[in-house]
């Protein structure tokens, strides 16, 4: 059956774009400006979907996406709100959470043992015997949820977008577009932004009965039109407020990161729901999705309505049923006064029966519960209860409810306001409001259309006050209206429990009277016991039915009450959004690409790119390491340590700060000298160590680690402020790079780059001297980090490339190859050098470390020295120690961080391992404790499956003990 | 994202920013105790109220104390290390 | 089937009784006041009667139990820690767990689902070695494990992580890592404590701690003057309040962490996901949503609002590991309060003020250690003496510079 209405004025659908698409197997076809909901209620369709834990038949409830009864997923997204969702050719949507599809879901049958399932109930069982639990969570799980994911898909990268405004107006409604003109009037930059897909509000759906709306709209938005400075954006959420007004506006394609100086909250109400039996069957909807259905998509509702009302809206509600050709069989008023406006008399009028002191005690379902075929109605008592013995049963295919709203505040609460409830209009108002923040409309409690727009512009004006360019008289809001447009208390027991106040979580009104009774007393603790609010749509229609339910329980007012927190977001936001273009920043030295060519297997270390070693000739990886190291032994290598920090301290306190912030001296460091510094924090913990080099009294460059050099550059300037030091710091790691050329060879094929004196003498180890290296200004320092004679080049970034290439040439004749960082590890591993944060952790002090001879004598003070007394006059737990192992050894060998272990306890672990070496044989460094300490000393190393490897205590370096090769 | 009035660059965002703990004094380090230093060194004032405060701008490598309440997460002043500067 | 739930039906009455008294009237004196109705302060309530007989007890909540850490945290329990105290110490803490709900009466959904923590670098896959050696050799199973295996219990993951940064080199794999129902972990003590005698006053603050001569004389409270002589103070993110009153100097600083969950699945993810490096924990509850967290929030604040950044790295993260899950909604954001200590071990046991006792330094690991903590604390306020499985956490270490250091096994970067 077609349920399409004419056409209307003011209709979403383009009648001239049929769309044809597809539900739960079945073709149908609707309209562009459809969303799934409507369409498929245009084709008579009621059947949109089965609830969480019953899995009853649900309809339309709120076609706003204020509930999640449709939800559908199509083979690639999943959890998509059927009001929400625009129909495309094409597309193509099945339910989810069904056994054998939404019609014939075989889990219905959950529906039958209600009584066995009570709120909580998972609390009271399956947790014994325990070997069982495990199978009763599995199947729990498969019964719970909803969508599923498809690991297939690919979510195109969303690329973020930033906004900047004065005002923010939430909701394009009568008193948005009122608040939007009256700043934009007083030339402020507006950012007016309305989840629909059109501007217009309640004046789209409420009032689009009523000619004076049209007006009203068509007027409205001819004025934001006119003004430059209003920007309006539908079809987006205000999804998030944070701090310093930072709003997170989500459409579908996008996040907009708005900064705004002010926001205005004009974003309407949730109509919320009676609670009466089977009030979740499809058929009974709220009567604002009804006018939805009616004047924005021209579907008629139902064939015969009932129509329940405590207020105006409903009135209306009922004459909009009326004039699409709906039998309103009844309007069900809960107010035993009725309704004190000419609409009373208007609904009369053309016949429509008014039942005033009356409450719907229960829907009708039809064979199967997929419709609805009637209402039972009854007379309610001065104390509003129902008096079942006088029911009137009425037949009709549809209930429309209009019995009261709660305000789309959750913004404001993110921001810091807090609310109240006021009895006159019986819901929650504004109480206080941060500085910024407004609000205006039915969120504010002002209901009448014409206070609506006064209270926008009153807002608008208020706003504009705020930011100081506004200085005349601002009115007052407009008085709440002498009826209140909620109903207090609309909620009736029923003895066979499907009376739902959280259609989400198929919650009913006896749930929260066993929770009250268990102790689960207040809002809280009610919140996550029973889970209300807490499913797809956040409480928006069961959070207030709750508090009230809680209240009456307590005999308690709904301030005393509460409320719970508002948390982002407003409607669910896909995590691709939210992530956007996933940017990874990296950093590359200049001659990144230079490997890459050249075969190496590029390794990330922190955000840098390195080489890890070169692939050549079809080695494996453990053969290229040790070439390439065995290389720079026998001939010369060149390796990129461009990752390195560098940093610049002159000035005439350079020495000092460097005597405060290493453990070692420097004040009688000769010019052209290099000394090695070792760092610590204030506990005593080693953080940082490198190369000082003293280029002029005073003037040092020094070297970091390459992962601690920002911190350690960040740290060193905030010593240097509190130690009140002349210097000047300057951060180079990123201007310069370096390259370290070692090997027997080496000095032969630098001398051919440059004029500097070389020889053994003119630079001999530890200096660093100032020239010019393939015509790039360079300082080239002798370190000894892999022990053999090599220079560290250190030239501007922009030579870097030029410099590295030209070295190669020069040293083909002597068999230079490149070496990455696993060859370096391995050759200062043979040198014994330990490297921070590999052979320390968070907690290695010097004197483990056995790096104590860093530590210079009679030092008044260096960071951290205080706290080494102290550690010092405790006994040493363990010591950094070379470990070699004899050539009968099984394989595997042991790993980084495998234990030592005697007498069946912990004495220490592997921190730096080669199973090769140039030298031959396996070595390491290790942590023992200082009984195991003695060179000589056989430890015993527990490898992979328990597998014990045994090795001995050596004397580190274990490479050309006297250094003589690097001299 | 909160917004953070450096003194020299003025409101920058908070991703800009490195949080630098609390402003303390150091005690004389040959006088004090073992346990004042221990306390200077590990202990803090996490109560809550109006803290002093060490900043530091990343892109500038600006360090600058700031005054903040850390309940309301409200920035009163930040100013200048040395400009501040009382000894002791 | 289980028989239990048939006396639902069976009866006209909604059979079941209170959880726990609501106690009128708060009586002038106690044997023990805690200080803090979450998890840990309940559990030390209920072993104090159950372990020791002291039901002369008044748990102070200022809001409804449960509802700082315990109700808000990303709810998993494991015992692979770094340290051998640390180790001892939660091993105890999911010994407990096993036998909570039967022990309680109450399905705490204590599901072991496998734990892994990712490792993106060598060092990072050093570090979990680390870890897994010394839980082997305390009897702990724990395991390194390389990305073939990661990918075979994960199937959905991306050992490339996006391909733009570190890709995963392997992961420490814990088997008995669990997820569990958080809140209903604090109603069950709170049963059991209630049961036993204990009284259990919400909507109660704590305005000082009365300390004469170095000791514990009462408790000031929005409803009265408690006499004393035992306080337990278990607030965790709020605990610098209290160290405040009675003039105690810790370590701890406090900061937020945040966490979110996405609209409920059907079960995909059937092991608990940990990214050292990407700094982010993720797991699938029995409800089918999505609950992950990252790291700490970036300064000192003790407030729990919630962040756009969070929300956005996170989803980052999420979608590096996970990429098919772009269309996945985030329902909500929230955040804790995290005690956080300079070593990432707890502050427990006794202190200077004599009858001043301590619960606090809970970083983001504190939800795991509830039941031993109870247990412990229980037995440290009996006696008047630390309790062997926590005397490496006395707040008197850091005199000493002995730091017990889990920085390597936190989820959570600093």
């Amino acid at each position: 059956m077609d349920r399409r209405l004419p056409p209307r004025e003011g209709e979403w659908i383009d009648r001239s774009r049929p769309v044809k698409f597809r539900f739960e197997g079945a073709a149908y076809t609707g309209f562009a400006g459809d969303v799934l909901s409507s369409a498929l209620w245009a084709n008579d369709v009621r059947l949109l979907g089965r609830s969480f834990k019953y899995h009853r038949p649900r309809g339309i409830y709120s076609l706003a996406g204020h509930d999640a009864n449709v939800m559908v997923e199509d083979g690639r997204r999943t959890n998509i709100r059927g009001d929400l969702l625009s129909i495309e050719p094409g597309l193509d949507v099945r339910s989810v959470n069904t056994s054998g599809g939404v019609e014939r879901d075989r889990l219905q049958i959950i529906d039958w043992f209600g009584r066995f399932l009570p709120v909580g109930f998972y609390y009271k069982a399956f947790h014994t015997p325990r070997w069982l639990f495990p199978f009763y969570e599995n199947r729990m799980r498969k019964v719970a949820g909803l969508g599923r994911i498809h690991p297939d898909n690919k979510y195109p990268p969303s690329p973020k977008d930033y906004a900047y405004c004065d005002l923010l107006v939430v909701g394009a409604g009568p008193a948005g577009l009122a608040g939007a003109i009256a700043a934009a009037e007083q030339g402020l930059q507006v950012l007016l932004v309305e989840e629909q897909p059109r501007p217009g509000g309640s004046l789209t759906w409420q009032w689009a009965g009523e000619p004076a709306a049209d007006q009203h709209l068509f007027g409205l938005l001819e004025k934001v039109e006119a003004f430059d400075n209003i920007r309006i954006r539908c079809g987006t959420q205000v999804a998030g407020c944070y701090g310093d007004h930072w709003a997170a506006l989500i459409d579908d394609d996008r996040l907009t990161k708005l900064r705004t100086k002010s926001m205005l909250v004009a974003a309407g109400c949730f109509e919320q729901p009676a609670v009466f039996q089977n009030n979740d069957l499809p058929g009974v909807m709220s009567a604002s999705a009804a006018q939805r259905l009616i004047h924005l998509y021209a579907v008629k509702p139902f064939g015969k309505a009932v129509v329940l009302a405590a207020n105006s809206d409903g009135y209306r509600a009922a004459l909009d049923l009326h004039n699409a050709g709906v039998v309103v069989a009844a309007l069900v008023d809960l107010r035993h006064d009725g309704e004190p406006t000419k609409l009373a008399q208007m609904v009369a009028d053309v016949g429509i029966v008014s039942h005033t002191g009356h409450a719907v005690y229960e829907a009708l379902p039809a064979r199967g519960k997929k419709r609805i075929c009637g209402a039972v109605i009854c007379p309610l008592d001065r104390d509003g209860n129902p008096r079942t013995e006088s029911s009137i049963r009425i037949d009709c295919d549809g209930i429309a409810i209009s019995v009261g709203w709660t305000p789309n505040v959750g913004l404001i609460y993110q921001a810091g306001g807090r609310f109240h409830h006021a009895e006159q209009v019986e819901q929650l108002v504004p109480l206080e409001l941060p500085a910024g923040l407004f609000a205006a409309g039915r969120a504010n409690g002002v209901f009448d259309l014409g206070d609506q727009i006064d209270d926008g512009c009153r807002a608008g004006l208020a706003a504009a006050a705020h930011l100081d360019r506004f200085d005349g008289e601002i009115p007052d809001s407009p008085k709440h209206q002498v009826a209140a447009p909620t109903h207090p208390y609309p909620i009736f027991a029923h003895k066979r429990k499907k009376n739902f106040v959280d259609f989400d979580e198929d919650l009913h009104l006896q749930d929260f009277e066993n929770a009250h009774q268990e102790g689960y007393d207040n809002i809280e603790l009610m919140k996550r016991f029973t889970t209300v609010g807490m499913g797809p749509s956040q409480g928006k229609l069961s959070n207030i039915n709750a508090i009230r339910i809680l209240a009456r329980l307590n005999g308690a007012s709904i301030n005393e009450t509460g409320t719970t927190t508002s948390r982002p977001f407003h409607r669910p936001v896909p995590l691709g959004i939210l992530a956007g273009r996933r940017f990874h920043p990296q950093r590359r030295t200049p001659m990144h690409n230079w490997h890459v060519q050249a075969g190496a297997e590029i390794m990330h270390a922190g955000a840098w790119l390195r080489p890890e070693y070169y692939k050549a000739g079809g080695q494996n990886r453990d053969d290229c390491i040790l070439n390439e190291a065995a290389n720079v032994r026998n001939n010369v290598g060149l390796i990129d340590v461009g990752t390195l920090g560098k940093l610049e301290i002159n000035g005439p306190d350079a020495v000092r700060l460097l005597e405060h912030l290493y453990t070692g001296r420097f004040r009688k460091q000769q010019v052209g000298r290099l000394r090695y510094g070792l760092a610590c924090d204030e506990t005593g913990v080693i953080i940082d160590d490198g190369v000082i080099a003293r280029l002029a009294d005073d003037r040092f460059y020094v070297t970091a680690t390459s992962s601690g050099a920002a911190a350690f550059y960040r740290e060193m300037q905030r010593w240097a402020l509190i130690f009140d030091m002349d210097v000047t710091l300057i951060n180079a790691t990123g201007q310069l790079v370096a390259m370290n050329i070692a090997g027997p060879n080496s000095r032969e094929v630098l001398q051919e780059l440059t004029e500097s004196d070389l020889s053994k003498d003119g630079f001999p180890y530890l200096g660093v001297r100032e020239g010019i290296v393939a015509g790039a200004p360079a300082k080239l320092m002798r370190v000894g980090f892999v022990g053999e004679l090599g220079y560290e080049i250190h030239v501007p970034a922009s030579y870097g490339l030029h410099v590295w290439t030209t070295l190669m040439q020069a040293g083909e004749r002597f068999r230079i190859r490149p070496f990455g960082v696993e060859a370096q590890r391995l050759l200062r591993l043979e040198k014994g050098h330990l490297i921070v944060g590999q052979d320390t952790d968070a907690l290695t002090n010097p004197y483990e470390a056995d790096v104590a001879w860093a530590i210079g004598k009679n030092k008044p003070f260096f960071v951290g020295s205080r706290s080494l007394d102290i550690i010092q006059k405790k006994p040493t737990t363990r010591c950094l120690v070379g470990l070699a192992f004899g050539d009968d050894q099984p394989r595997p060998m042991p790993s980084e961080c495998h234990l030592i272990i005697a007498d069946g306890e912990i004495a220490g672990r592997i921190t730096s391992i080669a199973p090769r070496s140039t030298l031959g044989h396996s070595i390491a460094m290790a942590f023992v404790t200082p009984e195991l300490a003695a060179v000589g000393t056989r430890v015993k190393i527990r490898a992979d499956d328990g597998c014990i490897v045994e090795a001995h205590v050596a004397k580190m370096p274990f490479y050309d003990p006297e250094s003589t090769r690097q001299q | 994202m909160k917004i953070i009035t450096c003194p020299i660059n003025g409101p920058r965002p908070l991703q800009e920013f490195h949080f630098g703990g609390e402003v303390r004094t150091m005690p004389d380090a040959t006088a004090a105790t073992d346990a004042e230093w221990a306390d200077y060194v590990f202990n803090r004032s996490g109560e809550p109220g109006v803290k002093r405060e060490w900043w530091y701008h990343v892109p500038s490598g600006t360090w600058f104390i700031a005054e903040r309440d850390n309940c309301t997460d409200e920035f009163l002043r930040t100013y200048l290390y040395r400009a501040e500067h009382v000894d002791g | 089937m289980p028989y239990r739930l048939l006396k639902f039906a069976l009866h006209k009455k909604h059979p079941e009784p209170r959880m726990f008294r609501a106690p009128a009237e708060l009586r002038s004196e106690y044997d023990v006041v805690i200080i803090g109705g979450g998890g840990h302060g309940l559990a030390a309530a209920y072993y104090l009667a159950k372990d020791h007989g002291i039901t002369n007890v008044a748990v102070l909540e200022k809001g409804y139990i449960g509802g700082g850490g315990t109700g808000r945290n990303t709810a998993i329990i494991r015992s692979n820690y770094l340290t051998k105290e640390g180790v001892n110490f939660y091993r105890g803490s999911v010994e407990l767990f096993e036998d909570l709900s039967r022990e309680l009466n109450i399905n705490l959904f204590y599901s072991e689902r496998g734990h892994f923590t990712l490792a993106h670098s060598p060092a990072s896959l050093n570090t979990q070695r680390w870890r897994a050696e010394v839980n082997k050799h305390l009897g702990i199973s724990s395991e390194v494990v390389g990305p073939e295996f990661i990918k075979r219990k994960v199937p959905e993951i991306d050992l490339k992580a996006g391909g733009h940064q570190a890709p995963i080199y392997g992961a420490l794999y814990h088997p008995p890592g669990a997820i569990a129902r958080h809140d209903a972990v604090a109603w069950g003590y709170a049963r059991g404590a209630d049961q036993r005698g204990v009284e259990i006053h919400q909507q109660t603050a704590v305005t000082d701690v009365e300390i004469r001569d170095d000791e514990v004389a009462g408790v000031h409270t929005d409803k009265g003057f408690i006499k004393t002589r035992k306080v337990l103070s278990a607030v965790a993110g709020w605990t610098t309040n209290i160290t405040a009153m009675v003039g105690l100097r810790t370590p701890l600083v406090i900061h937020p962490l945040q966490a979110l969950v996405t609209e409920p699945l059907k079960p995909w993810l059937n092991s608990i996901v940990v990214s050292a490096s990407l700094h982010l924990y993720v797991s699938q509850s029995s409800r089918g949503e999505l609950v992950a967290g990252a790291s700490l929030d970036p300064y000192e604040l003790i407030s729990m609002r919630s962040t756009l950044d969070f929300a956005e790295g996170m989803s980052t993260g999420l979608l590096d590991l996970f990429p098919c899950l772009g269309d996945v909604k985030v329902l909500r954001q929230w955040a804790g309060l995290c005690d956080m200590t300079p070593d990432f071990s707890p502050i427990m046991g006794t202190t200077p003020i004599k009858g001043f006792y301590i619960d606090a330094g809970w970083g983001t690991w504190g939800f795991k250690a509830t039941p031993i903590s109870g247990k412990t604390m229980a037995d440290t306020l009996a006696n008047d003496h630390d309790h062997g499985l926590i005397e490496a956490f006395n707040l008197s270490r850091f005199k000493r510079f002995e730091l017990v250091g889990e920085k390597g096994a936190a989820s959570v970067g600093h």
